[in-house]
């Protein structure tokens, strides 16, 4: 019923639009609908609205016209359970087709536009003479692929199961997970033109009523004409489409989406997108996986650090060696002043150009990797990494003490849970590598200021980025860079401003 | 002029982010070389200096807080206006902004002086000034709770460096102490009164006070924020004496940033290349916020937008630090600073506070009369 509404309401000013005054007007008083009466009529009007594609079928059956579109449709059940019944039936009227139809989702519409839709997606209309309705019966074509494992997102324990490419069954999925009716699922229609399914998932009674109805805002302020992936609607969506920042995740795990639904965030699906939106995030929350909840506390709690300490290692490491190699070379002990001038002694460039040579390199790997068929892509990437990199010290090219750095903090990078901070990751330690070539520590510095401040300044569907740090939030601190035994995590993050506040009661938890 | 002021509950600040903003607008250049000043005060005894000036501070702040409430939602724009009158208050919220302004431009340029003489003797002034200037820019213009936050940052990532002290505190000599309380009290009166360089900032109190929650805490957390700043200060008082000895310390100008030199890690040497340009980010809020009061002054007295009066000052700013130079002109212009921040720290904030209480006092009078 729902479907219908929303689809409804988003479809009524266009058709108004295109026909609507002057069919009022020319309507006969006792038929209001805009359809007519005979489906002489009927058939020029649907062949015009689908443009005379070749493959919408018209059907006669007495006084019963059947329209359905061929490959959307599911023949073997047009004929046992829509044809097949009618045919048994004494006579055919819109009642008799009703009782008849052995096809659960079945509706009647007066409005020609909403029929065009709904055969798109895989209904059959059927048309009786006299009666200006249209019966339309829905029998789509599933074609999807069986569930498959993550393939972006592995983790080592916990479940293994990605989502994909249907909607219904990706919603499936989450009900499996969280068999509770408080999980409300509401349907909107995005792009005028690729008409895609949206659904937003929230928990009554935990998500906050103010960012439930934000996201809705959001959504209905959004006019495109096409949706493709729920990637391009996180964009739509971000409170700062300037950044570089990922201000909502974008995950294919079940178990992820549950917490995070159990948290108060809220989830949007789109139909025919493998990723589902998570929101509202945070920064911190892009280094936290599902998984640290599946091992003991102490080993999450290194887990999630060295992930931190990773991401500073990979945006900052670089820079600081060549900062130190360019301008303050007083500042490296004399033990190790020596290898590094061992090494760096047959390398013909500055600093600067070694370091960014070889990033370019190692970012040229990866992303020759991400589009090379899976087996090609491993085998490549390693046995490219070995030869380039070997070949490269061995030509003078680079010192290996850079390329050890370089491949670390290309490394480090890797460990960020979310596929897209990792590319942030990666990006930013470009701008800062030439401020550090240029101006030493103090452009290093630069740089981290930057990026504090634009951190401080970003939000997340209004909720600040670098939540629980600032604003601080200590009592969320014991579920961030760290993670707590259960007994202590037994509160819900205020970022989502939660209307149930507690999980559980702590004393009843080991 | 509307000397009450009405701000919108999302831009409010929870009261203990004062302890921050204080803290982090009093530590800033000051604190690199203090100690040669106050040693050659008061010598062993600078450390009493020090803590005596941390407890006047500490009557300052109570005194600023108590005019502040005596208005409950005003900043010192707003009060100026309302004690002394359309024309008397503007001159004075004129002056007010330019110290701002001032204070700005000195710690800029202190700053900029430290990382020529130690790291960059070679990179032209402007393009440090102009690096600065945008990080302000930028940071001026996420709000006050941007501003905030970066003063939040400023104080807990710049924490470590405070473990740090205990490479000189191995070669410490502690009978350097001794004798105690060998100085009268002129030199110590006169140690205190050359701290007010190193010491203020919480004077940024009179323009932040109107975006705090509840306000019945900010005095906890304001005289907290001092206490922290106090014994941080204290602290390296004493670690400068007893690692220096007096001859050296009266030829060391920064006594600070000397002490990390001592620091040896396994992988870093000479620290004091890394502090120094951390520090950028210890003086980012301070700048910050001295930037802002100036543009709210400008917003509320000529009602001139705070992103444009941003603009219009950095680029006021940079002309300036073409023509302050020399070490020289640079000491000359802190004494001069030191002097101003003097009158309208230290001794302001009373006149300021007798002058709203006798106007509360006599208006009230007035009004039951009536």
């Amino acid at each position: 019923m729902f479907k219908k509404r929303a689809i409804n309401k988003r479809l009524q000013p266009k058709s108004s639009l295109e026909n609507g005054p002057q069919t009022e007007e020319l309507a006969e008083p006792h038929n209001t609908s805009n359809l007519p009466l005979k489906s002489d009529d009927l058939t020029p009007m649907i062949h015009e609205k689908f443009n005379n594609t070749s493959d919408l079928k018209v059907k006669k059956y007495i006084n019963l016209t059947i329209y359905y579109i061929e490959n959307q449709i599911n023949q073997q059940e047009l004929n046992q359970n829509i044809i097949g019944k009618i045919k048994q039936a004494d006579e055919i009227t819109t009642e008799t087709v009703y009782a008849s139809i052995a096809i659960n989702e079945v509706e009647d519409t007066d409005d020609l536009s909403y029929a065009i839709l709904r055969m798109i997606k895989g209904s059959v209309a059927l048309f009786i003479e006299g009666t200006p309705k249209i019966i339309l019966a829905s029998i789509p074509v599933k074609e999807s692929r069986a569930l498959s494992r993550p393939e972006n997102e592995s983790q080592v324990t916990g479940p293994q199961l990605g989502f994909n490419e249907s909607l219904a069954t990706n919603v499936s999925v989450i009900r499996r997970y969280l068999s509770t009716p408080d999980l409300c699922n509401e349907f909107f229609v995005f792009g005028t033109r690729t008409n895609t399914a949206v659904s937003l998932l929230y928990i009554k009674g935990i998500a906050s009523e103010d960012l439930v109805n934000r996201v809705k805002h959001k959504l209905n302020q959004i006019e495109v004409d096409a949706l493709i992936d729920s990637s391009v609607l996180n964009q739509h969506l971000d409170d700062h489409s300037w950044s570089i920042f990922p201000q909502m995740l974008l995950t294919e795990r079940p178990d992820r989406v549950s917490d995070g639904l159990l948290n108060g965030k809220i989830a949007l699906f789109v139909d025919g997108s493998t990723n589902v939106i998570l929101c509202p995030f945070t920064f911190i929350e892009f280094f936290e996986s599902r998984e640290d909840y599946n091992i003991r506390w102490p080993i999450a709690t290194f887990i999630r650090l060295l992930r931190i300490v990773a991401m500073f290692l990979s945006i900052f490491f670089t820079s600081i060696y060549v900062a130190a190699l360019t301008f303050h070379y007083e500042i490296i002990p004399q033990a190790l002043l020596v290898p590094l001038g061992e090494s760096r002694s047959r390398v013909p460039f500055p600093p600067l150009f070694e370091a960014v040579l070889l990033e370019f390199i190692i970012e040229l790997l990866r992303e020759a990797g991400a589009r090379l068929p899976t087996k090609v892509g491993q085998t490549m990437g390693i046995v490219g990494g070995i030869v380039i990199g070997t070949a490269a010290v061995q030509a003078g090219f680079t010192s290996n003490i850079l390329l050890i750095i370089v491949a670390l903090s290309a490394l480090a990078s890797f460990t960020a849970p979310s596929y897209t901070m990792g590319n942030v990751i990666r990006i930013i330690r470009f701008p800062i590598l030439f401020m550090a070539g240029f101006l030493g520590f103090y452009g290093v510095m630069f740089g981290f200021c930057l990026l504090l401040i634009h951190l401080i300044r970003l939000s997340s569907l209004g909720a600040p980025y670098l939540s629980p740090f600032y604003p601080p939030r200590f009592q969320d601190w014991v579920d961030s860079v760290i993670r707590l035994p259960m007994k202590y995590t037994n509160k819900r993050p205020t970022l989502t401003r939660p209307a149930d506040v507690q999980k559980y009661d702590p004393d009843k938890v080991n | 002029m509307k000397v009450l002021l009405s701000i919108k509950q999302e831009y409010l600040l929870n009261a203990f982010m004062i302890f921050f903003i204080v803290h982090s607008t009093q530590i800033g250049v000051g604190i690199q070389g203090y100690q040669r000043i106050i040693y050659s005060d008061s010598h062993q005894d600078a450390w009493i200096s020090v803590i005596l000036s941390g407890l006047y501070a500490s009557l300052i702040v109570y005194i600023i807080i108590k005019t502040l409430e005596l208005y409950e939602t005003s900043d010192i724009y707003g009060i100026q206006h309302d004690v002394f009158g359309k024309l008397i208050g503007k001159l004075l919220n004129v002056l007010y902004i330019f110290y701002s302004l001032i204070s700005f431009f000195v710690v800029l340029r202190n700053y900029m002086e430290v990382v020529q003489a130690w790291i960059f003797p070679e990179v032209p002034l402007w393009f440090l000034t102009t690096s600065l200037l945008m990080l302000v820019i930028y940071g001026i213009h996420s709000g006050v709770r941007g501003i905030a936050g970066i003063a939040f940052f400023s104080v807990t990532l710049s924490l470590w460096l405070l473990i740090l002290i205990i490479y000189p505190l191995q070669h410490a000599k502690w009978t350097y102490l001794l004798p105690v309380l060998e100085a009268d009290l002129i030199p110590l009166l006169k140690g205190v009164y050359h701290m007010t360089f190193t010491v203020i900032g919480f004077e940024i109190l009179y323009t932040v006070y109107p975006y705090m929650k509840d306000k019945n805490k900010v005095q906890k957390y304001a005289q907290l924020a001092i206490l922290f700043t106090t014994c941080i200060y204290t602290i390296l008082m004493m670690v400068a004496i007893v690692y220096f000895s007096g001859a050296q310390l009266e030829r060391t100008v920064w006594a600070t940033l000397s002490l990390f030199k001592v620091v040896r890690l396994p992988f870093i040497e000479r620290f004091e290349y890394v502090a120094i340009t951390f520090w950028m980010l210890i003086i980012l809020p301070n700048l910050i916020l001295y930037m802002w009061a100036a543009c709210r002054g400008m917003e509320r007295v000529f009602t001139f937008s705070a992103k444009k009066s941003v603009w219009l000052f950095s680029s006021i700013i940079f002309i300036i630090t073409q023509f302050v130079i020399s070490r020289t002109q640079i000491n000359m212009m802190n004494g001069y600073f030191a002097k101003f921040a003097f009158v309208v720290v230290f001794c302001y904030p009373l006149i300021l506070f007798l002058a709203a209480w006798l106007k509360k006092k006599f208006t009230k009078k007035k009004e039951q009369s009536v």
